[in-house]
């Protein structure tokens, strides 16, 4: 077993190398801010967060035609990553390993196996890639810089101690010469950070702390990022979602808004250097981070231009903001939301504190899954729509005195929850359409310039929507959950659309069949 | 954060005080609430003898080795410790399997593993492929953790049924009989008479907010005309399917047939948007009468 594995390791190595000796870009970060329909060279797949993918190839028309091309089998479970896809060859991980697999037929060309270690395994987002190297976050909270064409680690740092409590599950964010990480975690009173590392040695270039050090007085701890940021290389900032303060139930010893934990930020990626912060949770006692993905587009917002970042936020609400400022444009809720006394006049929400957790329990929508999470959400510019997976849910919350100061600090108990793909118009919050998804679903969403939407629902139904109505037009049960983004490319004239179920990668394309039927005919 | 699918939830609750850590995490730095009761030296041998307070007798749970439960702990804070914590007293969305009813009755993994291998889809927990071997090291983990937790004096963890004791029973009665519209469905000396013997404290509010193991009945007609009732087995977007009166099977297109489910937790859900605070304490002390 072992022997054939290694024997079947040194073939594909070889493979590899011979395959991508001379594409391999040596010093092109360019495709990462134009990438090209052969590509997903990102988390995102672009630095926009949108998820929208111009191809339009795959049409409502044709849609209902979509089938299996190849399926990957990891013989692992629990897929989260989105794979990359770069210069035909789709990288992807779960918790200590990595693969690489030729995108046109799903056979393996390497797979990397990282040193066994004890911290938390519950999920992993993906690799980044830059001149040939790609980037992953062990879940003890190493980076390591691996050969793209054969795994072979090139270095390996360490940025956080795992032993305190944070774990790494994050695809990094590259930017021009940086390679920017942050952990996860929330168990423990711990100062979260982003920090940008040198892409050729893994020094540390700058760090970016979201609450002081641990043991100030008065003061929160938390605000780790957990997930991968996105880019406006225009106005050169990084977006970044914060999570959730520290003791984390029991608010009693950090007073005040708590900053910056479940905020957004905008950074300076040569610097680390703040511009500005909005916060959508001030003082959050419900584990709701803010680290949904910040979505970046330019469109009409009341008649005028603007540079706009959003987010669907854990806590239910929906934000709209001035990018260039921090400024709020809106602010509205897309599901049950019990928790607020209002929005003051920075469109922040302001927690009612009476609905803290207490000894004796409060109601509280959402529950501590959010409204949404993890996720990824969709932005279709064309049709203004942001479509996210929404989970409108309730909850009781409970922190009592004996709970203490550290970590939890307190107690809650989902009562209820299920799963809706809401549409939401950007320029009203207003809900356009909804599509129910069979109890809390697991999957992100991705769009297409056709008018596609590619989601999952909770029962490992990969379904394909039409953008304008909502309406399902094309579904293939999975066999598996769907925890994974779907996203889409054009190989040799062909568009793909990938997602992973459970450990399962599959790729879908219209068939070959006006070819085939040629063939016949000229027989 | 999350990352599975949320169901129950139940994060510890406990303080800063760490006794017995094992995990490589350091003295004060604290498990998820900082109850981390250590494995090591707690083996076969180390087995406590008996429970605190009025936590009833020890579990009757088979002895492992100390390697056992030391390989369960590592399998047990990878796999399951985000959501269940570290020390498996409860973490992001998974309950304390330290207070766990299933985990006490539990002798040789016959629970433990059966919920493994199948998860509880219900309450958001994913099923895992796990060979029996890492099965019996988890199950001895969490045994092991059980009988930590019922020998140790020191931080409360969770909710007692005395934190929730600020109601008004007789508010309770008449939201019961009015604004909740509770009694239009249930019955103090019908379905509920003696419920308060059956339940209490969060159980018991849980289960007034929102019943579990509720089984939704579904009628089914068929092209034809043809109906047939049962009870819901299945039900996406695509595809209906019922369990009908001698245990068999069905299932249609979703699209091909017409379906009528009724769910007898309707009612229920439509009252979480309703409900003040005050009215849910004041129900429970209600409830807390009727024994």
């Amino acid at each position: 077993m072992m022997r054939t594995k290694s024997a079947l390791l040194a073939l594909t190595i070889a493979l590899a190398g011979t395959a991508t000796t001379a594409t391999l870009n040596a010093q092109d970060a360019n495709f990462l801010l134009h990438p090209s329909p052969d590509s997903w060279p990102m988390y995102h797949g672009d630095y926009s967060g949108q998820r929208h993918s111009a191809l339009k190839q795959i049409t409502p028309a044709n849609v209902k035609d979509l089938t299996l091309q190849w399926v990957f089998q990891t013989k692992a479970s629990g897929l989260k990553s989105s794979p990359i896809l770069y210069e035909g060859v789709l990288y992807f991980t779960i918790p200590d390993k990595i693969w690489a697999i030729d995108a046109r037929t799903g056979h393996q060309l390497w797979q990397f196996n990282g040193t066994p270690n004890k911290a938390f395994h519950i999920g992993h987002r993906g690799v980044s890639i830059l001149n040939g190297s790609l980037f992953y976050m062990s879940p003890d909270d190493h980076v390591i810089c691996l050969d793209a064409k054969t795994g072979r680690v090139k270095w390996d740092v360490v940025i956080a101690d795992y032993t305190k409590g944070v774990w790494a599950t994050m695809a990094p964010l590259i930017v021009g010469n940086h390679v920017m990480v942050g952990v996860s975690g929330d168990f423990d009173n711990l100062q979260g950070f982003v920090k940008s590392l040198d892409p050729e040695t893994g020094a540390t270039q700058w760090e970016w702390d979201a609450t002081p050090p641990v043991g100030t007085s008065r003061s929160t701890t938390g605000g780790n990022v957990w997930m991968t940021g996105t880019y406006d290389p225009e106005l050169k900032l990084v977006y970044w979602g914060t999570g959730n303060p520290s003791p984390v139930l029991n608010g009693k010893p950090r007073p005040g808004d708590d900053l910056y934990t479940c905020s957004i930020v905008a950074l300076d990626p040569e610097t680390g250097k703040l511009a500005w912060a909005f916060q959508p949770s001030p003082h959050d006692t419900h584990d709701w981070d803010a680290v949904e993905t910040p979505v970046l587009a330019d469109g009409d917002f009341n008649g005028e231009k603007k540079k706009m970042l959003m987010q669907t936020s854990r806590n239910g609400y929906f934000f709209v903001l001035d990018r260039t400022n921090g400024k709020s444009l809106l602010t509205t809720t897309f599901g049950p939301v019990n928790w607020s006394l209002g929005v003051d006049k920075k469109g922040q929400p302001i927690p009612n504190p009476a609905k803290e957790p207490a000894p004796d329990g409060r109601i509280i929508a959402p529950d501590e899954g959010g409204l949404t999470n993890y996720r990824s959400p969709s932005f279709d510019p064309k049709l203004g729509l942001f479509l996210v997976s929404a989970s409108p849910s309730y909850s009781l919350y409970f922190s009592k005195p004996e709970d203490g100061t550290y970590g939890w600090s307190g107690a809650d108990y989902s009562l209820w929850s299920e799963g809706i793909l809401e549409a939401i118009d950007y320029r009203t919050g207003k809900i356009r359409w909804s599509h129910p998804l069979s109890g809390r679903g697991g999957a992100g969403v991705m769009t297409t310039d056709s008018g596609l939407t590619f989601t999952a629902d909770a029962v490992g139904n990969f379904m394909a929507l039409d953008t304008s109505d909502g309406k399902t037009l094309w579904h293939s049960g999975t066999g598996g959950r769907i925890d994974t983004g779907a996203i889409t490319y054009e190989l040799d004239g062909k568009q793909v659309v990938l997602i992973g179920s459970d450990g399962v990668l599959l790729a879908y394309a219209l068939p070959d069949a006006p070819e085939r039927a040629k063939a016949t005919t000229t027989k | 954060m999350l990352f599975a699918s949320m169901g129950l939830a139940q994060p510890p609750a406990g303080g800063p005080a760490n006794p017995g850590q094992t995990l490589g995490f350091p003295p004060g730095a604290g498990g998820p609430g900082g109850g981390g009761f250590g494995a090591g030296g707690a083996g076969g041998a180390g087995r406590v003898r008996s429970s605190v307070g009025s936590q009833g007798p020890l579990p009757e749970h088979q002895a492992y080795s100390k390697e056992t439960i030391a390989a369960g702990q590592t399998l047990f804070v990878q796999q399951c410790g985000f959501c269940h914590g570290r020390d498996a007293s409860g973490g992001e969305s998974g309950p304390d399997l330290t207070k766990s009813q299933l985990v006490r009755t539990d002798k040789a993994g016959e629970n433990i593993g059966q919920v493994i291998h199948n998860g509880r889809a219900d309450k958001g927990m994913p099923s895992f492929s796990l060979p029996d071997n890492e099965v019996t090291s988890l199950v001895a983990f969490i045994h092991n953790q059980q009988d930590q937790a019922m020998s140790q004096n020191g931080n409360r963890k969770g909710v007692l049924a005395s934190d929730l004791q600020t109601g008004n029973a007789e508010a309770g009665k008449a939201y019961f009989n009015g604004a909740g519209t509770c009694s239009t469905c249930h019955s103090a000396t019908g379905d509920l008479a003696g419920i308060a013997s059956r339940l209490q404290g969060l159980q018991l509010e849980q289960q007034m907010l929102m019943p579990r193991r509720a089984q939704s009945k579904v009628t089914v007609t068929a092209a034809g005309g043809k109906t047939i009732t049962g009870t819901l087995a299945y039900h996406d977007e695509f595809m209906i399917g019922l369990t009908d009166s001698t245990g068999g099977y069905h299932s249609w297109p979703a699209s091909s047939v017409k379906f009528k489910i009724d769910n007898p937790t309707d009612g229920h859900v439509k009252l979480l948007s309703k409900y003040s605070d005050d009215d849910i304490h004041n129900l429970l002390a209600y409830l807390q009468t009727l024994k």
